[in-house]
């Protein structure tokens, strides 16, 4: 099996089957909980705005928050019920946000859906403005909206479609599952956008720790028009996108730009399988596999509604086997901490990993011994400990000079740094603030030039 | 000169506040080359000193009749003057000084402590301040260049002015007789030196503040 | 509930520093079992006082500056234990102590401790050693398998790069030969470089490209033949250098074609000062020297993902 990658990388857990060993072989099983809290901050861009309000009864399916713009898109019910609150909740990252919680009345009925027909038949056209109607964002981590990935600006083309289905992220197993469970539903979803875009190679990119999911796919593209299965190294971060470009096209995306620059469009196995279940049969996006593992009673991957709450999925695993030191949701390398486990799931979460406080003490830095490790680890090629230099100086310009803006905050130095230095931190707080800083200027700039006319 | 200066303030002034060697670090290169002994480091300080004193009064009475444009080659001709004289003198008086400074005698012309203290205070000053200030200075310099000496003989000959102080059996540590012992030793003393005057004057602005 | 809160990654590889100065310990142990060995009582109090030089001066400088005190790094211990190895069996005791007060306060701390050295601070303390008390540090002492003897005369037999060709090739590899406590033994370096290699701690880079480079060099500006640039190779300090103290973390370039570049030239100045220079031997300088040319090794530019050599222009 011919096998493609990129350069540098890591290997975490490579002796332990990326810890995804506890779940691999689980099939998914659906949970359904009494309540759901569905944030209407789903999506990268503007939140959706809520619809409904206390008391009223929706439907599965129904919008219950209305995409407001271009870079948005509209949240739907994910369980069938009352609308007990429509308030502020703690989001991940985003501060307070609106969220409508749903008392689930078990009674399962659907709003009046609208399919489309055959991914093969179904008019090009439609296809865009269907997966914006469904709520489709990005559903490997990033939560881009999808349809304003597949919109491109004036004059970019595109020649190949990617399909994600690498999972580097340790522990995680959900993309692996639904490759295994649903790999027709992958494919028409990826048909769907080829034709769309009329693109004539969509390559879905697997590691090769996944040989079963390798068979499936290969299995449920055969006679589809277009479609091969690449696998992959495994390695980490082979799912990044810049890295799945490099490995599966040989072409790189220019610095600042997007994988279009690379005439590549990339989706995650999540997505277009959602994109398939939006055309074929009418259905929004409102629910998704997650992984959960780590210290709980029965590790699982289970399909849940968007919205569940942490605490009924651990209960749903059997509670935690250990006390709880960290909840992580997506894998160890690039998920972010739970506050407490009263925080719902997103249309982006793909796995829960609970650690216990062993696992989740902090260490100390202690001084950098030039040793060279997140230079090697580094799949850009940055040269992460001058980074850090300049960081700790917060000089952003010597920073931004050694281009931390090219980091994909992939995490791999950090793992990689004997001495413990917190690395990937540190320069996520370096872009955050060059960013904040562009923007503010690009703003005062505008101010001036309107004050000028 | 916004504020009169005493002749005190100024001659305490070049000794430690501003020590040339160790505050300015001007004059370096005789600082590193001759302190192989203590007694060397005392010659080369008083010669030094001989010069600057000199030079700052001379330059200083004739600040006026400089012209700005021709100011530099002035005072290095000045200044050579009695680089001259102090080298004849050494020659006639003190042979075997001369012959272990050697060259360093005729470059205290392009010494930059003695240029710069013509530059930066005689030109712009009286010739009892000047001489206060070229006093000063040369003796800032005296005391650090024996200081460097004395510490240098001392460890890599076992002797501070060719008296043996650390008996027979010390094996001297003959790294810091050479060129890059120098360096070293030059670099540390400066560091306490600088170490010092920090915690000195933290110490005086604390005062200070109490007091206010 | 409450729960810890922290930026990705959430976990580490297990690989800390600690574990990485340890794996240096373990990996010198051959070579300094066999000195011991090949030395005598002699050699196990240099390397005791080194060591223990070491990190008592590490510790009261720590003390003294009020830094928090990492002396269980193992860092001090490593430059300890290398610069041990460095020194002739018959050092002093006095000797060895400045030595490692040398290395520790002034090379490693004064720079700004662990990880802002320029030099190697074992290397350096041994060339400042070397200019100071040149005959304590060429007095070789014959190799004498007779362990816990009295004492190890100091005698003035010729090392095999004052007088090649006086002993053969196997003799140099398995160290039946006269230097320093460390460098005699070929064959421990080598078990040593084989457990670094195994354990990761090092890549093959430099180790491997150094002895190449004295080779070669040897070859092509010595004129030597085969057997002369191989005996070069086995003579004195340079496989000991290669592995120990030239794959030094803080003092050898990070980039993979800057170890390269650094290399290449350790081997070559080493042996232009072997040919040319009025040294006998030119490990400690050709590291000393690459040391200091390894900031500027590093700025040389890279390969980034996204950015082409015509943008950069631009």
């Amino acid at each position: 099996m011919l096998t493609k990658t990129f350069k540098r990388g890591i290997h975490p857990l490579h002796g332990m089957h990326e810890g995804k060993g506890q779940t691999r072989d689980l099939a998914t099983r659906e949970y359904v909980s009494d309540t759901v809290v569905i944030s209407m901050a789903m999506n990268i861009g503007a939140p959706a705005k809520p619809c409904v309000k206390k008391g009223d009864h929706v439907d599965i399916g129904q919008v219950i928050g209305e995409a407001q713009g271009f870079m948005s898109v509209p949240v739907h019910a994910s369980v069938s019920g009352e609308v007990v609150a429509v308030d502020q909740v703690p989001s991940l990252g985003a501060g307070n946000m609106q969220a409508v919680t749903i008392k689930n009345d078990f009674a399962d009925t659907w709003v009046e859906l609208h399919p489309l027909g055959s991914v093969e038949q179904v008019d090009p056209k439609l296809v865009i403005p269907a997966i914006q109607a469904a709520g489709i964002t990005g559903m490997g981590g990033a939560s881009f909206p999808t349809h304003v990935k597949l919109t491109f600006k004036p004059g970019a083309t595109c020649d190949t479609i990617v399909v994600n289905g690498a999972e580097c992220e340790t522990h995680l197993t959900a993309d692996f599952r639904l490759m295994l469970e649903h790999s027709t539903r992958i494919v028409d979803g990826l048909r769907a956008v080829m034709r769309a875009l009329n693109v004539s190679k969509g390559i879905i990119g697997i590691e090769d720790n996944k040989p079963e999911a390798i068979e499936a796919m290969k299995k449920a593209a055969q006679g589809r028009e277009g479609v091969s299965v690449q696998p992959l190294k495994t390695k980490y971060p082979q799912g990044g996108e810049k890295q799945l470009i490099e490995a599966i096209t040989g072409r790189q995306v220019p610095s600042g730009g997007l994988p279009i620059d690379a005439h590549v469009v990339v989706l995650n196995v999540g997505t277009c399988a959602a994109i398939a279940d939006a055309i074929i049969d009418g259905k929004p996006l409102i629910s998704r596999i997650c992984t959960v593992t780590g210290c709980v009673r029965q590790p699982a991957n289970l399909l849940l509604r968007i919205g569940t709450i942490t605490e009924d999925i651990i209960g749903a695993c059997g509670g935690y086997s250990e006390t709880p030191g960290k909840v992580v949701f997506g894998g160890m390398m690039t998920g972010m901490c739970i506050p407490n486990d009263q925080m719902p799931i997103a249309k982006s979460t793909n796995g829960i990993v609970v650690l216990n406080e062993k696992q989740a003490k902090s260490k100390d830095e202690s001084p950098c011994i030039h040793c060279g490790r997140c230079v090697a680890a580094c799949p850009i090629g940055l040269n992460p400990y001058q980074i850090k230099v300049a960081a700790d100086k917060s000089d952003f310009a010597a920073a931004q000079k050694l281009h931390v803006m090219d980091c994909i905050l992939c995490g791999s130095c950090a793992y990689e740094c004997p001495s413990r230095r917190w690395l990937t931190p540190s320069f996520k707080f370096c872009k955050d603030h060059i960013t904040a800083e562009a923007k503010a200027k690009a703003a005062a700039a505008a101010e001036k030039g309107g004050a000028k006319k | 000169m916004s504020e009169k200066k005493s002749v005190g303030t100024v001659f305490f002034n070049g000794i430690i506040p501003e020590n040339p060697t160790f505050r300015l670090v001007l004059g370096t290169c005789p600082t590193l080359a001759v302190t192989t002994s203590a007694l060397n480091g005392l010659g080369m300080g008083a010669a030094a000193t001989f010069v600057l004193v000199c030079s700052n009064i001379a330059i200083s009475l004739l600040r006026k009749f400089i012209p700005d444009q021709v100011r530099i080659p002035a005072f290095i001709v000045v200044i050579c003057t009695f680089v001259t004289m102090v080298q004849l003198l050494m020659k006639a008086f003190l042979p075997a000084l001369d012959e272990s400074l050697g060259i360093f005698i005729p470059l205290i012309v392009v010494n930059c402590i003695i240029l710069a203290r013509a530059e930066a205070f005689a030109s712009k000053n009286g010739p009892v301040l000047s001489a206060a200030d070229g006093l000063g200075m040369g003796i800032g310099f005296t005391l650090a260049l024996t200081l460097m000496g004395a510490i240098r003989e001392l460890i890599g000959n076992g002797s501070v002015f060719g008296f043996n102080l650390l008996g027979g059996s010390y094996e001297p540590m003959l790294l810091i007789v050479l060129a890059s012992g120098g360096f070293l030793t030059f670099g540390l003393l400066m560091g306490l030196v600088n170490l010092a005057v920090k915690k000195f004057e933290s110490k005086h602005a604390d005062k200070e503040g109490q007091a206010a | 509930m409450s729960l810890r809160i922290s930026t990705a990654p959430h976990m580490h590889n297990p690989l800390t520093t600690q574990r990485l100065m340890q794996y240096v310990c373990i990996a010198l142990l051959p070579t300094a079992a066999w000195g011991v060995y090949a030395f005598g009582l002699p050699a196990l109090l240099v390397l005791g006082i080194s060591m223990a030089g070491s990190v008592l001066a590490e510790f009261v400088w720590q003390k003294i500056a009020k830094q928090p005190v990492r002396i269980n790094d193992f860092s001090a211990l490593v430059t300890g234990l290398i610069l041990g190895l460095n020194l002739p069996a018959t050092a002093p005791w006095w000797m060895v102590l400045i030595g490692a007060f040398f290395a520790v306060i002034i090379v490693k701390q004064l720079f700004g401790g662990l990880g802002d050295n320029f030099l190697n601070p074992a290397l350096a303390a041994r060339a400042v050693l070397l200019a100071s008390w040149p005959v304590h540090m060429t007095a070789s002492a014959c190799v004498n398998p007779t362990f816990f003897q009295a004492g190890v005369d100091a005698v003035s037999t010729a090392t095999p790069l004052g007088a090649p060709g006086s002993y053969t090739l196997m003799q140099l590899f398995l160290g039946q030969c006269p230097g320093a406590i460390g460098e005699v033994s070929k064959a421990a370096i080598l078990v040593g470089l084989l457990f670094l290699l195994v354990t990761k701690v090092i890549s093959w880079r430099i180790p491997v490209i150094m002895t190449a480079s004295v080779f070669c060099c040897t070859l092509l500006i010595g004129g030597a033949t085969p057997e002369a640039a191989l005996a070069a190779v086995l003579s004195g300090g340079v496989l000991f250098g290669a592995v120990f103290m030239a794959t030094d973390y803080v003092t050898s370039p990070i980039t993979p074609w800057g170890q390269v570049i650094y290399a290449v030239g350790i081997g070559l100045i080493i042996t232009l000062i072997r040919q040319f220079g009025s040294y006998p031997e030119g490990v400690t300088y050709g590291i000393l020297l690459m040391n200091i040319a390894t900031p500027l090794i590093d700025r040389l530019p890279r390969k980034i993902y996204g950015i082409k050599k015509e943008a950069k222009k631009a």
